[in-house]
């Protein structure tokens, strides 16, 4: 059975996701020792440094996060974008500073994905529970084996994407933007007969968009926010500061 | 003391306490097992569990950690992976928990 990471990395007029791609893949290699196959676009793919398959495709760019371009509307196809047997997709702003992901990749749950997040810097969990009818779940990291059940998670995904504003309604969620998160929930809530299903039982570190990045290591991060510094080593990070490509 | 230094001693305790918290955040995950290819946490109720219910036994039956029922039929090799690694965790967290002490003296 093959394993491998898979990664989405468009860069929009402000961030250059390129960069932050570039020092998620040298983590990857370094702790998680895994083939990282790239899908991008082709003005974005010659701004990719590191050694890694990549695949060009044409990205739809009509979604939006605070006014600025947010091109997230491709994840529900890693089903098809995948070359693995078993893959972990995840957000390019997930820096994995441990082992976590390889352990979970030793798992046969066909479907995981983190339920919890919180953030570093106030140790809150990240609630959204009075903003939907359903839990939400953190689409920054899923782990997918090729099934005829995970096929059906990422068509009804699909699905959602197509319908969003009536989902939205459905299941009365406040924010309008596509949101993958959201999507998944959906989408795992629905194919799980509205029952509970499978999930990574920890909760995923998460640096507020506000903080300041001071420095990036090869095994952790330096974070500021107000007069608070902490520093974070040999765990995984969820950088929400896009200003990391940047440091 | 005067009450700048009183606000100084709260929000040290405050930095050292967020610090303690993240590390033991960290713990929890690095306390994550994947075995037979389910997915088990290799905290003290996990342990206590198996050490208690492997007595005497060859196999038994427990259940992951969302509650999928799984044969352990080598509970030796479990409870030494699962020691293994609770160990591991702790012994990180207890080196943080140090630095953060240290730091806050």
């Amino acid at each position: 059975m093959t394993k491998g990471v898979l990664l989405y990395c468009f860069d929009t007029p402000e961030v250059s996701y390129s960069t932050i791609t570039d020092r998620c893949i040298s983590l990857i290699q370094r702790n998680l020792n895994l083939p990282v196959t790239v899908i991008t676009d082709a003005d974005t793919k010659g701004r990719i440094k590191s050694n890694c398959a990549t695949r060009v495709i044409d990205v739809e760019k009509s979604n939006t996060k605070l006014t600025k371009p947010w091109y997230n509307l491709e994840r529900h196809l890693a089903f098809d974008h995948s070359p693995y047997d078993r893959t972990a997709v995840m957000d390019v702003d997930y820096f994995c500073y441990s082992d976590k992901i390889l352990r979970l990749l030793q798992s046969d749950n066909d479907f995981l994905v983190h339920k919890s997040a919180h953030e570093v810097l106030n140790m809150k969990e990240m609630r959204y529970d009075r903003e939907a009818m359903l839990d939400l779940v953190w689409a920054t990291v899923l782990i997918f084996d090729k099934t005829p059940r995970t096929r059906a998670i990422f068509d009804t995904v699909k699905l959602v994407k197509e319908n969003y504003a009536h989902y939205c309604n459905l299941y009365r969620i406040t924010y309008k933007n596509f949101r993958n998160d959201y999507a998944f929930a959906i989408a795992l809530n629905q194919i799980n007969g509205h029952r509970e299903y499978d999930v990574i039982p920890d909760s995923i570190a998460t640096v507020r968009a506000d903080a300041e990045i001071i420095e990036l290591k090869h095994n952790g991060a330096v974070i500021k926010y107000k007069d608070k510094i902490i520093s974070l080593q040999d765990q995984d990070l969820h950088f929400l500061n896009k200003d990391i490509a940047n440091v | 003391m005067n009450i700048d230094q009183l606000k100084e001693i709260s929000k040290q305790s405050y930095d050292a306490s967020l610090q303690k918290a993240n590390a033991l955040k960290k713990a929890e995950s690095d306390q994550i097992l994947v075995y037979n290819n389910r997915i088990f946490c290799a905290d003290a109720e996990t342990i206590c569990f198996v050490r208690t219910v492997s007595e005497g036994r060859s196999s038994f039956f427990m259940l992951d950690r969302n509650s999928n029922p799984v044969e352990i039929t080598d509970p030796t090799e479990f409870l030494d992976l699962l020691l293994q690694r609770n160990q591991s965790a702790l012994n990180t967290y207890h080196q943080l928990y140090q630095n953060i002490k240290n730091r806050k003296v």
